[in-house]
């Protein structure tokens, strides 16, 4: 569903990231891990299509994101790590706004929009300016808009980064029923017991180059560990880099 | 005072810390081109004040009542001016900064804040103004052979007359902030574009500046007379400052100083006043302004579709585009003063031809009417221009943060830049064609001279239009706090200057055939081949520049934004 081929994206002098090879396949959720300033921003916004790769491709669902970059992202949920929306919309009004630009009908809007928007605790502020919503709703609602338009693949930067305990709860549990139903989830993340939790397969990106992939006992064995959590993994194989 | 002194730290280390920035290249150009272009108007204004002063003193008797009418008018402008510009700085300052969490949260004095927030507005809202009042002050220094002692009082009653107008207009947006229903401070702005617009309107009146085009109108040369050298208040600080100017001026110190005394007690008072109600009612305020306020206008409930019913002849990616361009525009507070002030140009502009007396003009009426008609298609495309560098060229940096929203969609950036082209053109189209018709009616130009202007206008709108996109996409800047201040940027002036050529180029290649066809008429002949081949050829060149004025520009600002890096060295 996702093949990543020698993607690389440099900086002027900077190679933000190196040749990366990956592929993801139908209903999987994959982890990206990595520390600070490894390149995991860069990769997952050169697959939504926000920037243009200096080399290599992204390929969605077998459409080229260079050739034909609107049918790529109409497969597309894509969740950014900041949630920067247009604040003099309504909640209601940016979903209908989102459903308008991924084509969902009409009826099919009015049946999902309730829907999640109750599914996100965002229903009794849906008529609401989004200025006046809190960090985590923004980030709640950029989801919802994201899984709007019931996407082929969902990239996802640091999903859980100002949610409460239930809503990161909601998140994973969604994750978890998207993928069952055969969604992609491509997800960047720092709360390495969620990934452990959630994701089926990880990479390890550090440095701009994927350093592992895997599942987590694949990870450990690749880093000649016995026993201990991802944690400790992701510390060997980052040469104790700070944990992000 | 070391408090206050630490709370101005972070600004002068920010602007100190410039040259460590990126961009440092295009910052230095940006630099020097608005250096060059504001010397330029600097000196150009002090030629022009230096030659009038000179002009004046030439009449007897007249001439010194002519030069100190123009200076206490001036003073009440420049006194307008720093007021608005103090209301505007203080607002963003006390109220509306990023930083004001961060402020607040620190073991200091809300009047300490008060007072390092006041003279960091005072510094940016009067510096300006300071700057171009001098080649007004400075030519009647030279004019009148005025001593060193009149720069001196110059000096000292500028810096109390800023200090005035600052604190003045800090007062007055504390006790706004505090006692506007709406709550949310942004509303101020609604009632500060009110309040200019109905000043600049009754200003505008009172003056009746089309009297001094038909001194016979007033009884006698006394009465005239007696009207320019009407005095002012005691009590206004302009007064102060004039007199204490005009005693300067001729050598009376003791005179120049007590005015000048005036205005510092009460510069000082003022200081006190401000700093003593920022301790009662700025905390209050700034309470206010954090949290959630009514709205002027609430959304329609979502179960309703609104008047998103009206697009619904677009594309589904368009509508959405769309309709987010025309709800986040006029719930954008912040736009609506600008829009009341384009409203007040306009209705100044057609007053202005309503009063003009063409038939008091040395050329035949008929002649004068129609060229001042030409002309006026000149201003009006320039009219359009300046309201374009305000709401056209921001367009694309309004998007701002959000803009990943756009990059990750799967529309097209022509499709993007398109919907934005004609969000705007439509309602600019309408503003200018009806300046056009409206100012023609006033003129009761010729028929031909009426389908003319409304045919140029028609095809230059467009072309206008289309370069403030374009060039807002070449040159765009999503980081700003106010991207609406992007028009000053270095792409702002690129467009200004794009489009003046554009204006002067159509006019230019329009003026000799319309001539021609407009003689012809009045002299009943009818023109020659070559006249004919002229009359074709430029016209075609003017569809041909239009079209290309139309197109080119987003083209480029296509390349350029689908080129750009969002997020740039966040490498994550």
């Amino acid at each position: 569903m996702i093949e990543l081929r020698n993607l690389t994206k440099r900086f002027g002098d900077i190679v933000a990231v190196h040749r990366l090879n990956l592929s993801v396949s139908e209903g999987e959720i994959f982890g990206f891990i990595g520390p600070n300033g490894a390149g995991k921003t860069t990769t997952l916004r050169m697959m939504g299509g926000v920037i243009a790769p200096t080399e290599g491709s992204v390929t969605i669902d077998g459409i080229n994101m260079a050739d034909d970059p609107e049918n790529a992202k109409k497969r597309i949920g894509f969740i950014p790590d900041r949630p920067f929306l247009y604040e003099k919309l309504t909640g209601m009004e940016f979903l209908r706004f989102t459903a308008d630009l991924y084509g969902v009908e009409e009826e099919l809007f009015d049946e999902r929009s309730e829907k999640i928007l109750r599914q996100f605790s965002l229903y009794h502020w849906a008529d609401e300016l989004i200025e006046s919503y809190s960090h985590g709703m923004k980030q709640r609602l950029i989801i919802s808009s994201a899984i709007l338009h019931d996407p082929k693949v969902i990239v996802v930067d640091e999903p859980m980064v100002g949610l409460d305990p239930a809503g990161i709860r909601m998140v994973k549990d969604l994750f978890r029923s998207l993928a069952k139903r055969g969604t992609t989830i491509f997800m960047s993340t720092h709360t390495l017991t969620v990934a452990e939790d959630v994701c089926g397969r990880m990479g390890v990106i550090h440095k701009g180059s994927l350093i592992a992939t895997g599942t987590i006992e694949e990870l450990r064995q690749g880093a000649q560990v016995q026993e201990g959590d991802l944690e400790e993994v992701f510390l060997i194989l980052t040469e104790g880099e700070s944990v992000p | 005072m070391r408090k206050i002194l630490t709370l101005l730290r972070p600004r002068f280390l920010s602007f100190k810390n410039r040259g460590i920035s990126r961009n440092l290249k295009g910052r230095k150009l940006r630099f020097f081109l608005f250096s060059a272009i504001g010397l330029a108007f600097w000196g150009g204004t002090f030629s022009i004040f230096y030659r009038v002063l000179t002009y004046f003193q030439g009449l007897e008797e007249f001439g010194d009542i002519l030069a100190y009418k123009l200076l206490s008018m001036a003073l009440i402008t420049f006194f307008f001016l720093l007021m608005f510009s103090g209301i505007l700085t203080s607002l963003s300052k006390l109220y509306l900064s990023r930083d004001l969490s961060l402020i607040h949260s620190m073991p200091v004095s809300r009047e300490k804040v008060f007072l390092s927030r006041w003279i960091e507005s005072t510094m940016d809202s009067s510096w300006m103004v300071l700057i171009y009042s001098l080649p007004f002050f400075l030519p009647y220094g030279i004019v009148y052979k005025a001593g060193a002692f009149y720069y001196a009082i110059l000096g000292a009653n500028l810096l109390s007359f800023c200090l005035i107008a600052s604190s003045l207009s800090a007062l007055i947006v504390m006790v706004a902030a505090v006692f506007l229903p709406a709550g949310r401070i942004r509303s101020v702005f609604i009632f500060l574009g009110l309040l200019l617009f109905l000043l600049l309107l009754i200003s505008f009146r009172l003056m009746r500046p089309e009297r001094f085009v038909h001194p016979e109108s007033f009884m006698t040369v006394m009465l005239y007379l007696r009207n320019l050298e009407s005095s002012h208040s005691p009590l206004l600080p302009t007064t102060w400052f004039f007199d204490s100017l005009r005693a300067g001026l001729s050598g009376g110190i003791g005179k120049a100083l007590f005015h000048s005394a005036l205005s510092w007690s009460c510069a000082i008072t003022m200081i006190f006043v401000a700093t003593w109600v920022s301790g009662v009612f700025y905390f209050k305020g700034l309470s206010k302004a954090q949290t959630l306020a009514g709205r002027f206008f609430a959304p329609f409930g979502f179960k309703k579709n609104g008047y998103d019913f009206l697009l619904n002849f677009l594309s589904s990616p368009v509508r959405a585009f769309a309709t987010k361009e025309i709800k986040t525009f006029f719930r954008d507070q912040t736009q609506w003063p600008q829009i009341f002030l384009v409203v007040a140009l306009i209705v100044i502009y057609l007053y202005n031809f309503s009063v003009l007396p063409v038939e008091k003009g040395p050329m035949k009426t008929e002649y004068l009417q129609n060229l001042l008609s030409f002309l006026n298609m000149g201003l009006a495309a320039f009219v359009l221009s300046a309201v374009s560098a305000r709401f056209v060229f921001p367009a694309v940096s309004l998007e701002g943060d959000a803009f990943w929203i756009v990059k990750s969609s799967p529309v097209s950036i022509r499709t993007f830049l398109w919907v934005k082209f004609f969000i705007y053109f439509l309602p600019l189209l309408f503003l200018t064609e009806l300046l056009i018709v409206v100012t023609n009616i006033l003129l009761h130009v010729t028929p031909f001279m009426m389908i003319i202007s409304v045919v140029t206008i028609f095809l230059m709108v467009p072309g206008i239009v289309s370069m403030g996109i374009g060039l807002g996409a070449i040159y765009p800047d999503f980081q700003s706090e106010n991207p609406a201040q992007s028009v000053t940027s270095l792409g702002g002036l690129i467009f200004m200057t794009l489009c003046i050529g554009f204006i002067a180029s159509v006019i230019v290649l329009e003026a000799g055939p319309v001539y021609h066809v407009f003689m012809t008429g009045i002299r009943g002949g009818s023109l020659t081949g070559i006249q004919w081949l002229w009359l074709v050829g430029s016209f075609s060149l003017v569809v041909a520049l239009c079209l290309m004025a139309a197109v080119i520009p987003i083209r480029l600002g296509e390349q350029r934004i689908s080129q750009y890096e969002l997020g740039g060295y966040n490498i994550g």
